[in-house]
């Protein structure tokens, strides 16, 4: 056992060294490249740069001396018409990028230069966001907000294939980063609040055919099933947003599915709901997945808590000795540690102000913490195997929720049986360290702004996030000391990411408008004025910082 | 062709008003008309295929036919004597003349004594008599007498109910009239079923439930009626608005909506609120008035829902139909939800001018 544990990281280099010299740019990632991404650290080609979920770096070149001298590599402009939220994929010397209405961008690593730029225009549901590509096989992927999956030409940007990807594009779109496993892409469906029923889907990579789906809701006959009163299930939401994790060792996926539908409204869907607000463990070695195990959080959800966080896969000391480990965070403000192998509560924290968890959205109103908004986001969290900290940001808002009694589905809007909550209160962050062997606060940072932008956890004891008041800052890993920062004068919803050119350290992020969910008046662009402008430009900046 | 009328007659009988008969009857003359016409065409039928050799027989004959001939020609007189020009009247006219035309050939009759020229004056007799019945075709009756009651309201009994023949098709019994065509009988399908009318001219027949519906070749005028209509656009498209509200929404909109759906209102964060891609999904979304005014005014803004006033609410709709190039009118969008707006369906408008053709939307001053 202990798959996840750093001696992968050094067997993974000594793969590294025995494979021969990289090619030129007419090589692309292999099966053998995503399995080995952790000893690769010229290169970021999956999501959260390993299968692990885990954005933790071995053997960085980017020391805390030399963080706190770290200065602006270069910036290129992408479209602004929403917030970025993308993780950055980069591959000898080039990055690949999306801004929130799925424009791609392959960039050159080391200037920022556009290489070329695919432009699309897709009908945006309710938010625009997209969190990046897969590369593989000289191409590129993108799945988008109108549902579709399009493998594009990753030398020119030219479409290759286009396919509709989503069962009901009325209530169904894609923010999430297709994650290439062997021969497939896999991508969960984003449909949670809009009347859909969640669904991990795969993708032959070569064609873009379907070669699976696995709904999130047991449908009649299925264990499960009866944890929906009446027909409630087949609008019973649990979609899959964000990242997904995966153990190539024993194909095992791990994904986190979403809230049940309607959101406000428990009265019309009675039992606990499964699989929503549930992490599940799959195994994908068959035509079809099956269920290992499945741990869900918050039964019977009625606020949208939502596990966010992609799950980080671990090996971790507790009470002194070495396990595999499974994290999640969730939007009620709860970071979770999980047994990797059969789903069991290690143990559980609260990371947010938790206030009024019992009551119910009503007709004049519930306020409960966090908000919808707050809690721990979907960038999540990272794990530093050097001092066995794991590193989450996470956001303090409550909120007024009010219900109707009533839920009418109305394709292509919000199915929440209320309204999204009034926020109310605080506004506030923590960044926080939490000691895996013990399950407590190694240290914490309170913030004067939400906080949402995961942690790049480096080997030498650095940890980057960025807020949402846009200042993109460095800690120290052991006690929280703030290193460095950069103000962007935007918003940051991105994770950071890291890769090594020519010998030298970069880490790049994401910055741009807030955007829907994460508008705060004091930071970014600001307020409209009565002629529609802002004080502030509105631009959306990929950032690449190095060392002099 | 009695069979028809019969078959109308009986159905409509049930179904006739309490309402004292008008003084006018034209269904009914048309009826007895051309029930009088295939008497007359029976007579010189049956006498031209009994090979009687006397001139009695004959004359006898053409005699009755005589009687049914003036006696229609009375019914039709009566019918054109009207001050209305009702869309029947050419077909009417046609049938007039050429009935004084058989009138006059079995007067003629009358005075033969040679047995060739009793044949000749009632085979041009018949022939008279065939274009005032008027011809049957494989596409239904054209022309005459039974041309008009098979095409035009003349086939409506008095006392049935008549409907615009252009919408859904009203409850059975009941008669589709448009632009004065008959566009569709509805008939109890039990009633129908056993005896549908031969000689209408039926394009296509619909079922509904317990109910069969009959539609002419005049179903075709609908759409071209449609087309008409909307080409001539806008006075057909539901007014919602004041041009002063959707004035006043502008400014809400700037203020609370704007972060997220842009200054173009083709959105950014959020999606599109207006225009093209607004309207077209609207309509694959089935979006019905209700649909949207539910999601502004419960739903937005997103951060805060329900924080603005209802006149505020109304006033962003104003705005929002204005940018989508509904036409103003000179009531306000109302702050109340109505019956009416479930069943305004929302979506592309042809005959519409955008002044940004780009995102299809219309500015609002």
């Amino acid at each position: 056992m202990l798959r996840f544990a750093p001696v992968l990281v050094i067997a993974g280099l000594l793969f590294l060294l025995a494979m021969p010299p990289l090619e030129g740019q007419s090589s692309w990632p292999t099966s053998s490249s995503y399995t080995n991404a952790m000893g690769n650290n010229s290169a970021w080609i999956l999501p959260a740069r390993t299968y692990s979920d885990n954005r933790y770096v071995p053997a960085a070149k980017l020391g805390a001396g030399a963080t706190a001298k770290l200065r602006k590599a270069w910036s290129t402009s992408v479209d602004a018409r929403g917030p970025l939220e993308v993780s950055p994929i980069v591959w000898q010397g080039t990055m690949y990028v999306t801004s929130s209405h799925n424009d791609v961008y392959a960039l050159d690593a080391k200037t920022g230069a556009i290489k070329w730029h695919f432009h699309y225009v897709p009908h945006v549901i309710a938010f625009s966001a997209n969190r990046g590509v897969a590369l593989g096989d000289g191409r590129v992927y993108e799945a988008t907000l109108d549902g579709h999956l399009i493998a594009l030409n990753a030398a020119t940007g030219k479409i290759v294939w286009n396919v509709l990807a989503a069962h009901d594009p009325r209530n169904t779109f894609f923010t999430m980063q297709p994650v290439p496993y062997k021969n497939m892409l896999l991508l969960g469906a984003s449909n949670g609040d809009w009347g859909g029923i969640g669904y991990l889907s795969a993708f032959d990579a070569a064609t873009g055919k379907r070669l699976w789906d696995w709904y999130t809701i047991p449908g009649p006959g299925q264990a499960g099933h009866n944890t929906w009163s009446g027909d409630s299930w087949k609008r019973g939401g649990a979609a899959i947003w964000s990242g997904i994790a995966i153990d190539p060792s024993t194909d095992t996926l791990y994904a986190d599915l979403g809230n049940p539908q309607p959101d406000f409204l428990g009265t019309i869907r009675a039992g606990s709901n499964l699989y929503s607000d549930s992490m599940v463990a799959l195994d994908i070695s068959g035509a079809k997945p099956t269920m290992k195990w499945y741990h869900q959080f918050i039964p019977h959800d009625t606020h949208d808590w939502d596990p966010a966080m992609p799950p980080v896969l671990f090996t971790g000391q507790v009470g002194g000795s070495p396990r595999d480990l499974v994290a999640a965070g969730d939007k009620a403000g709860n970071f979770w540690v999980l047994d990797a192998g059969t789903g069991k509560l290690v143990y559980h924290l609260a990371v947010s102000m938790q206030r009024g968890q019992n009551t119910q959205p009503s007709k004049a109103g519930d306020i409960a913490c966090p908000n919808t908004n707050g809690g721990v986001e979907f960038n999540g969290g990272s794990y530093l195997p050097e001092t066995n900290f794991f590193y989450v940001p996470s956001t303090n808002q409550c909120g007024i929720w009010t219900s109707p009694g009533t839920a009418a589905y109305i394709a292509g809007q919000f199915y929440l049986g209320g309204a999204f909550p009034k926020q109310y209160g605080p506004s506030t962050g923590y960044m926080n360290a939490i000691n895996i062997n013990t399950g407590k606060f190694a240290w914490r940072k309170k913030l004067a702004f939400p906080q949402i932008g995961g942690a790049l956890a480096l080997s030498t004891g650095v940890v980057f996030t960025g807020g949402v008041n846009g200042d993109f800052r460095a800690y120290d890993a052991k006690t929280g000391a703030v290193l460095w920062h950069y103000p962007t004068g935007l918003t940051i919803q991105a994770p950071a990411s890291y890769y090594e050119l020519d010998g030298k350290p970069y880490v790049v992020v994401g910055a741009g408008p807030a955007g829907v969910n994460f508008a705060d008046p004091r930071f970014g662009q600001g307020a409209p004025t009565l002629e529609g402008t802002y004080s502030h430009p509105v631009r959306a900046l990929i950032t690449a910082f190095t060392t002099p | 062709m009695r069979t028809i009328a019969a078959v109308l007659v009986v159905v409509f009988a049930l179904n006739a008003t309490a309402n004292a008969k008008s003084s006018r009857d034209d269904h009914g003359d048309a009826i007895a008309a051309l029930a009088g016409l295939q008497s007359a065409v029976a007579e010189i039928v049956h006498i031209e295929d009994s090979y009687a050799v006397g001139r009695t027989a004959y004359r006898n004959a053409a005699r009755r036919a005589l009687g049914e001939v003036s006696g229609a020609l009375d019914r039709v007189n009566h019918l054109l004597d009207q001050v209305a020009t009702p869309p029947w009247q050419p077909a009417v006219e046609g049938t007039k003349v050429n009935l004084l035309e058989a009138q006059e050939n079995l007067n003629d009759a009358l005075g033969e004594r040679e047995l060739d020229d009793y044949r000749f004056d009632l085979t041009r007799a018949l022939a008279s008599l065939a274009l005032a019945i008027g011809r049957p075709s494989q596409d239904g009756v054209l022309g005459g007498l039974s041309g008009a009651l098979a095409n035009t309201e003349l086939a409506v009994p008095a006392g049935a109910v008549r409907v615009a023949g252009c919408g859904v098709p009203a409850r059975a019994p009941a008669y589709g009239i448009n632009a004065g065509a008959l566009v569709y009988v509805a008939l109890p399908r039990a009633a129908a079923a056993a005896r549908v009318p031969a000689n209408l001219a039926i394009r296509s027949v619909a079922v509904r439930g317990d109910e069969i519906v009959l539609y002419t070749a005049h179903a075709a005028t609908c759409k071209l009626q449609r087309a008409h209509d909307v080409a001539a656009a806008t006075p057909a498209m539901p007014m919602l608005y004041t041009a002063a509200q959707a004035h006043a929404g502008k400014i809400v909109y700037v203020r609370h909506c704007l972060q997220c759906h842009g200054t173009d209102l083709q959105g950014t964060a959020g999606p599109a609120v207006a225009g093209t891609d607004f309207l077209k999904t609207a309509k694959f979304d089935g979006w019905t008035l209700r649909d949207v005014r539910t999601t502004v005014f419960e739903n937005m803004p997103f951060s805060d829902p329900g924080s603005l006033s209802a006149q505020q609410y109304a006033d962003v709709m104003a705005f929002l139909l204005a940018s989508s190039c509904y036409p103003a009118g000179t009531k306000p969008f109302p702050q109340s939800d109505q019956a009416s707006f479930a069943s305004i369906k929302l979506g592309p408008m042809s005959g519409v001018r955008a002044t940004n053709p780009k995102n299809g939307t219309c500015a609002v001053k």
